[in-house]
């Protein structure tokens, strides 16, 4: 197929062009803080902002949430539509497919409408030692701190961020999660396990998750690529991750955001170069903020 | 084999890599209830002479220090680190009496600081402001809505009588006049005045610090373009009309004009307060070298306001600010940023501002041609400007490409 | 082995009850949808239809019609449809390039790769990426100016404008095309080619008589999906401009949402439900074209 090779390489390499320039006028750019001189000293202001750590731990942090939420959901919900209720499946799959039909902005604006009186709920100050500090994982931790210096303690866990994450990688985990489905017989699977006496919990926790292990895999890497880049919900329901940090650099600083744009393209490049490892078969996604 | 082996080690990596994350924001900036030096009174001493309008009661003082660090924080909006000095303030508050200090959204405009009351007025979480800073329109508006709660501070009486509420709900803070912040590797010819921004060669890079809809900074610099036009400061429209023409010719760029947009080329032309226009022109450092330049024809005073707000999460901690920035200390630290504390009449009198420091602010001779507008001009003002059917929007918006 | 045998018959779980397992096993996702997608629709549903006491209203869907946010639906519209067209043919052809256009085995997985890569890195880092390239500092700018002697920004050319952003949009919009395209385009069977041919048809006439007609549904159908990724698309926008004050239905909102400029809450929900009637004829448009695909391409 030797015809139209011209062509075909000239459409390439124009897509190479249009792909690769910004990305070094980038990168070029992030070296000149320094008048005259090319230097890294934008990337050390960038690590060395306490603001820069704070934002990314916050959203690797949301990313962890996510990901857990959105396993605990997806998984015996795909699990249960292909083994038992395939007819529910265009009704799940529709679900799924919402958040393309609710952009990030709308969706945003309907949560604060039902949500912002629930914060009373999820964000009071309660002054009790139940200490849920969301920088703390094992919340234990913070408590000692916290009945030390007998402060009251905020209940400041973004239930509804988390949500909205969750809701922004339902496509894709659950795509990823089916699909792995579809390559083991999980109708087979499970009436054996059945047989040597598994109730479902069992079944799911050392059959199903232990196969699906490349598909959760993933579908977490994916997560982790749309949480961390993302913007809109972080910045209009104001919790301090990367994406408004990277902004807020970007209207204040020349050379700095053009740093901080090559670590998030560079960390990109990693999760999705670890996803394309795992799962050669699958062609690359499209996610993230817009 | 392999490949489950580097597999499970990058599982391994990603686990560790999140539980590290975790654990590392260790609380740095924890209250500590031991650290905080016992003072009576909220002020350096430069000079030895009692200070009347300075000594609350000191018992007042230290119960309201004990409350404020039971608080343990304090939540502040829109204040980013380089507006008028704002950094040191904050870093100062914090060494001072050990609170924490949540910074929200230091982007946000007047109007989204008044939101983000409204928006959390049942949240006690680090979303909801404590206190605001913002422009002098929105003082009686946060006052009407009933957003913000009275307090006056012990330095009340040295406060100008027409630049605070008198109840107590909002007080002036500083002021600055309305300049043009250049940058001066991008334009050559420095535009000197008001009409100068209409020229040809200055297409498409002339840029508001602000949305017009929500920023006071940007609402004040379609105000002040009415001097530019020829208008009077109680008919704003004359403002707008002069951005439709600045539009109409392709000098206005939709891009909202900050340091580093400056910098980048972005907005070549940023219409900003002169503190802020000075304060970025010392952070950049000569790359790029940044002129401001105060207009001619038009010199628009603009006062911003603080208040605390009526759904304060922390009371305590916000009177304890409030403190703070009218003692003596926290207003010059506002002088270092360029700007005229509000007390700055009094600090004068009494001799303790700092020579040096005086001598970097810009000329009196300029400030004496400023026009200050009053509370009715500065309303009227923003409800034209904001007005939906005959406002920014309708002027100017409707058409920006 | 022996548990089969020890209480007899292994307990076989009776089809009721397995069902029961399943639907409560549905249950938790269905309540979250339920809490974070639908109640949330709902709220702006009927918020859109109610003024300021709450009661039943037309109003704030008469409301726009003002000019701004006619103006404001406009830019969206528009920006979307030439990102959705503009993106659709560079992908289209980019992937026609790797699948059949004879390019060496390496091609394909380096682009769909690189594709996956680029529409993630959309929002806030791509702005900030071309203002890099073409911004009026930008390296390609400079270069224009040192070595060609041309000051594109003089000659009238400007990132912040419309044309600049749909630049921008066109760099997350043609790998989703790719991505997209490049399995559909795997479907043109190489035997319908090679039969047309022996039949006597140019390269043309195959195109136009055999692969458009099988392709096009496909073709549509993504530039449809481009149409409602760039329409909903905030982040890109919003980073260019410092802060958003350009006219797009996104950008308003966001606006709304944090300051009120529009001073009318309901204008704002009205917009928002604008916003999803758009989306959603979209998604139609999307699910019925793909389903036409389907015939052929399996």
């Amino acid at each position: 197929m030797k015809r139209g090779s011209i062509w075909a390489w000239l459409w390439f390499i124009l897509g190479l062009i249009y792909f690769f320039l910004p990305l070094y006028a980038t990168f070029d750019f992030s070296l000149r803080l320094k008048r005259g001189v090319l230097s890294f000293a934008a990337y050390e202001n960038v690590f060395s902002d306490e603001r820069f750590i704070n934002g990314f731990t916050f959203s690797l942090q949301m990313s962890f949430w996510t990901i857990v939420v959105c396993l605990l959901l997806i998984v015996p919900t795909a699990y249960w539509v292909h083994l038992r209720l395939p007819r529910v499946r265009p009704v799940v799959e529709l679900i799924t497919l919402m958040p393309f039909v609710i952009p990030a902005v709308v969706l945003t604006f309907g949560l604060i409408q039902v949500y912002a009186k629930a914060y009373t709920f999820f964000g009071t100050s309660l002054p009790s030692v139940l200490s849920l500090d969301l920088f703390t994982l094992p919340g234990l931790i913070n408590l000692r701190d916290a009945v030390a210096a007998r402060a009251p303690i905020t209940l400041a866990f973004p239930i509804v961020l988390i949500a909205a994450y969750t809701v922004l990688s339902f496509p894709y985990m659950y795509r990823a999660v089916d699909t792995g489905l579809r390559a083991m017989d999980v109708r087979t699977l499970t009436e054996a396990a059945q047989s040597l006496g598994a109730d479902t919990p069992k079944i799911l926790w050392y059959v199903i998750f232990p196969n699906l292990r490349a598909a959760l895999l993933s579908g977490a890497f994916l997560t982790i690529a749309i949480v961390v880049g993302e913007f809109t919900f972080a910045s209009l329901l104001v919790w301090p991750a990367l994406g408004p940090y990277i902004q807020l650099i970007g209207a204040n600083r020349a050379y700095e955001p053009a740093a901080l744009s090559v670590i998030s393209f560079a960390i990109t490049w990693a999760t999705l170069g670890l996803l394309q490892f795992f799962t050669p078969e699958q062609q690359g996604q499209i996610a993230g903020a817009r | 084999m392999s490949k489950s082996l580097i597999f499970k080690l990058s599982s391994l990596v990603v686990i560790v890599a999140m539980l590290g994350a975790c654990a590392t924001p260790a609380p740095t900036e924890a209250p500590k209830p031991t650290a905080a030096p016992a003072q009576p009174t909220a002020a350096p001493k430069p000079t030895d002479a009692p200070k009347p309008t300075e000594a609350p009661k000191a018992s007042a003082m230290d119960q309201l220090i004990e409350a404020a660090k039971k608080e343990g924080e304090l939540n502040v909006i829109a204040l980013p680190r380089d507006w008028a000095n704002y950094g040191e303030l904050l870093d100062g508050f914090k060494k001072k009496y050990g609170l924490k200090i949540n910074e929200i959204n230091p982007d946000a405009g007047s109007a989204d600081e008044l939101q983000a009351i409204v928006a959390n007025k049942d949240n006690k979480g680090p979303q909801a402001p404590d206190v605001i800073d913002v422009g002098f329109a929105f003082g009686p508006e946060a006052k009407d809505k009933k957003l913000i709660q009275a307090y006056k501070v012990s330095t009340w009486a040295s406060i100008p009588e027409n630049l605070k509420d008198a109840e107590g709900f909002w007080y002036g803070d500083y002021y600055g006049v309305m300049s043009f912040q250049v940058n001066k590797d991008l334009v050559k010819n420095i535009p000197q005045d008001w009409s100068d921004l209409l020229k040809p060669e200055y297409k498409g890079q002339v840029a508001l610090a602000g949305d017009p809809r929500k920023s006071s900074q940007a609402i004040s610099a379609v105000h002040a373009a009415t001097l530019g036009n020829g208008g009077k400061l109680d008919d704003a429209m004359a403002g707008l009309d002069f951005f439709a023409k600045l539009n109409k010719a392709g000098n206005f760029v939709p891009v909202i004009g900050k340091a580093g947009t400056l910098a980048k080329g972005e907005t070549p032309i940023v219409l900003r307060w002169d503190y802020l226009a000075l304060g970025d022109r010392d952070s950049l450092k000569g790359n790029p070298p940044v002129e401001v330049v105060i207009p001619k024809s038009g010199v628009f005073g603009g006062v911003y306001v603080q208040a605390i707000s009526a759904y304060a999460p922390h009371p305590n901690a916000a009177k304890l600010w409030m403190e703070y920035l009218y003692s003596d200390e926290g207003q010059i630290l506002w002088l270092k940023g360029y700007t005229h504390p509000i007390r700055y009449n009094d600090l004068a009198a009494r001799k303790v501002i700092p020579a040096d420091l005086a001598a970097k602010l810009p000329p009196a001779e300029l400030y004496a041609k400023a026009v200050f507008p009053n509370l009715k001009q500065l309303a009227d003002a923003k409800a034209i400007i904001t007005d939906n059917d005959k406002g920014w929007n309708k002027v100017v918006g409707a058409d920006v490409k | 082995m022996t548990q089969t045998d020890s209480t007899g018959t292994p307990p076989a779980p009776s089809k009721t009850s397995s069902s029961l397992w399943a639907w409560l096993g549905l249950v938790p996702f269905f309540l979250f949808a339920i809490a974070f997608l639908f109640l949330p629709s709902l709220s702006i549903f009927i918020n859109s239809f109610q003024d300021n006491n709450g009661s039943f209203t037309f109003k704030n869907i008469i409301d726009l019609s003002e000019p701004f946010i006619i103006n404001a639906y406009w830019n969206s519209i528009s920006i979307s449809v030439i990102t959705a067209i503009g993106g659709g043919i560079f992908g289209f052809f980019l992937a026609y390039a790797v699948t059949l256009g004879g390019m060496p085995k390496f091609a394909r997985p380096f682009l769909t790769t690189f594709s996956g890569v680029a529409s993630n890195f959309a929002g806030v880092p791509l702005a900030f990426a071309f203002i890099s390239t073409l911004g009026r500092t930008g390296m390609v700018t400079v270069l224009f100016r040192d070595v060609f002697g041309i000051n594109i920004y003089q000659a009238g050319f400007n990132l912040y404008s419309f044309w600049g952003l749909s630049l921008v949009y066109l760099y997350f919009q043609f790998p989703l095309m790719v991505l997209i395209m490049t399995p559909a385009l795997d479907g043109l069977r190489r035997e319908w080619r090679e039969a047309a041919e022996n039949l006597g048809a140019n390269s043309f006439q195959y195109w136009r008589y055999v692969a458009m007609p099988i392709i096009l549904p496909s073709l549509l159908g993504s530039m449809i999906l481009l149409f409602g990724n760039s329409f909903g698309a905030y982040a890109t926008a919003y980073s260019l401009t410092g802060g958003g004050a350009i006219n797009l239905v996104t950008i308003v909102i966001g606006a709304q949402i944090s300051g009120d400029v529009l001073n009318n809450q309901g204008l704002g929900y009205a917009l928002a439900l604008g916003m999803v009637v758009i989306m959603s004829l979209s998604l139609i448009g999307y699910s019925w074209l793909q389903r036409r695909t389907e015939r052929w391409i399996r």
